[in-house]
């Protein structure tokens, strides 16, 4: 499990985004004293760093030059302040992404995802397995039980979020959501002959209980 | 300033004198003195008269042509008392030194005036980072607390800060030149960015998005164009009323520029109202029917693109869509890879 440091002042938004964090599954620490924060966050070694720009005592790009003194730790620096100079400024001061507040948080969500994936190798994040369905992102095919078939690009999206959303009903509109906002800007019907090309491919593989229609809800992979 | 002008100007001095003569001279002939002597105090006493107008004049004319033709050739009219000469003439001094009395307090006058609105500016935009943490803040609730009530909470959000960044892009755009950063910017990119922004109200309102043929790269400031786009985007969604709603958003390469186009099948902008949609605060028939139009989305789009240097133009045909065209000239500074 990776482990996330937020490095936020405003409570509202340290305490949800743990909270956010952790729903999906990552560890969290988020530090409440400012004055020795660059100490308290080299001994955390956490594998990722959310920081924030305004900040009392130090601001973040004093932060941020301090721990890249001694680590290479990942920093994604998520500020309100919104002009490229900032951008620029926290970029030159090795920061590896910049994310302008009130972010949506599924962007938030993919380049935390992404940032890890880069650092800690592929392998780690780019299988994802749900009751013996083996769904390998890196090539693009999924395995169930020895028996192996290709996704296209629209089948790997729709099985990805389902599989975020394990066990829970995804709305249509919310699987439309998450296809546009990886660049896949499908409409209704679409859809519709997606989820069905993908359902008979798993029923090829053998898996008779997979992707169900809930109607009037959206799609659930019990 | 011509010769009539000037004699017209001098019609009393004139006149006086002619009265003057023709009294002296009444006076004089009927004393018996003779015609001829009449006549040369006539001479002696108008031709240096003439002779001293006449040069006058010409001095005159001189010194209020220069100062007209400095007057048409300056950028800023009230620059004048700086760069004129100053005048010799005792009147010419005078109203020299009002002049720059005047000047010096319409400057400091306007200095205040820009004081204020700095200090105004400022304020609005420590004010915009200010909400934006509360924002933030409801997003993550949301997000956290997912449920039909959050979801509508959640589109409500999506609308404010949307009219937060309008009102920063609007008390920024008085001086675009103070954060600009041009970069390269690939058209492609920057149309999703702004889909996917919108992507909820375009699933919502089943408006399918054509972006095949969008290509090609140009030099501008993203935020900015980001913004542009947001608004004809968003307009466009707006606009949509009915279900198989089309936004089609294609680029055309021609010799001297790129033509960004946003195309929808909305309820379009009839044609009296077409050429007004660019002025402040206009609203139209649209705005009337269907309400929520505050006529600063166009208009700020316009100002903002007339500083970015980007032409904007709109066509539209009432019940069968609108056509939104970004025109990047290719110039040096605006150049295709």
């Amino acid at each position: 499990m990776s482990k996330i440091l937020i490095i936020e002042d405003t409570e509202t938004i340290r305490e949800e985004l743990k909270t956010f964090l952790n729903t999906y599954g990552f560890d969290t620490k988020a530090p409440t004293n400012f004055e020795h924060i660059i100490q308290e966050t080299l001994n955390e070694a956490p594998d990722l760093i959310l920081l924030d720009i305004n900040l009392p005592i130090f601001d973040g790009y004093y932060i941020c030059r301090e721990i890249r003194k001694q680590s290479d730790v990942p920093i994604i620096v998520v500020t309100s302040r919104d002009n490229e100079m900032d951008e620029l400024m926290s970029m030159n001061l090795g920061a590896d992404d910049f994310v302008t507040k009130p972010y949506n948080t599924q962007i938030l969500l993919a380049r935390i995802e992404t940032i890890l994936r880069r650092v800690q190798g592929s392998s780690m994040r780019d299988t994802l397995v749900y009751n013996d369905l083996k769904l390998n992102l890196s090539n693009g095919s999924v395995t169930y039980q020895g028996e192996k078939a290709e996704l296209t690009k629209n089948e790997i999206k729709i099985l990805s979020c389902l599989y975020k959303n394990k066990g829970k009903i995804v709305s249509r509109d919310d699987l439309m959501d998450f296809m546009w906002n990886a660049d896949v800007f499908v409409d209704d019907n679409n859809l519709s002959v997606n989820v069905t090309r993908l359902r008979k491919k798993l029923e090829a593989l053998g898996m008779e209980k997979n992707i169900e229609t809930r109607r009037g809800l959206g799609y659930i992979l019990p | 300033m011509t010769l009539k002008e000037y004699v017209k100007d001098r019609t009393v001095f004139l006149l006086t004198n002619f009265i003057l003569f023709i009294i002296v001279g009444g006076i004089m002939l009927l004393v018996g003195i003779n015609s001829q002597t009449v006549l040369l105090i006539f001479c002696i006493w108008f031709c240096p008269l003439i002779l001293y107008m006449w040069i006058e004049y010409f001095k005159q004319k001189v010194f209020y042509d220069e100062l007209t033709s400095i007057t048409e050739n300056l950028d800023q009219k009230y620059l004048l008392p700086e760069v004129m000469k100053e005048p010799e003439t005792v009147e010419g001094k005078a109203l020299y030194e009002v002049l720059r009395q005047a000047n010096k307090d319409m400057h400091e006058h306007v200095k205040s005036y820009r004081d204020r609105e700095n200090e105004y500016r400022e304020y609005i935009e420590t004010w915009i980072h200010e909400i934006k943490t509360p924002i933030a803040s409801t997003r993550l609730i949301i997000e956290n607390n997912q449920n039909d009530v959050t979801r509508n909470i959640q589109e409500e959000i999506k609308k404010i800060e949307e009219y937060i960044e309008q009102v920063l892009y609007y008390s920024r755009s008085n001086n675009v030149s103070k954060d600009y950063l041009i970069k390269e910017v690939p058209l492609v990119d920057l149309v999703r960015k702004v889909i996917k922004r919108n992507s909820r109200d375009f699933i919502s309102k089943g408006i399918s998005v054509n972006l095949e043929k969008v290509e090609g790269t140009v030099f501008s400031d993203a935020k900015w164009l980001e913004f542009i786009l947001n608004q004809l985007i968003g307009n466009a969604i707006k606009y949509i009323r009915e279900r198989n709603g089309k936004v089609i958003i294609h680029t055309v390469r021609n010799e001297h520029n790129i033509v960004l186009t946003i195309q929808d099948n909305g309820i379009g902008i009839t044609e009296k109202d077409i050429h007004r949609v660019f002025e402040k605060g206009f609203t139209g028939e649209n705005g009337r029917q269907f309400g929520k139009s505050t006529g600063i989305g166009l208009y700020l789009c316009k100002k903002l693109a007339d500083q970015l240097g980007l032409g904007l133009t709109i066509t539209s045909k009432a019940g069968e869509g609108t056509k939104v065209s970004i025109i990047f000239p290719l110039t040096n500074v605006n150049f295709m890879q």
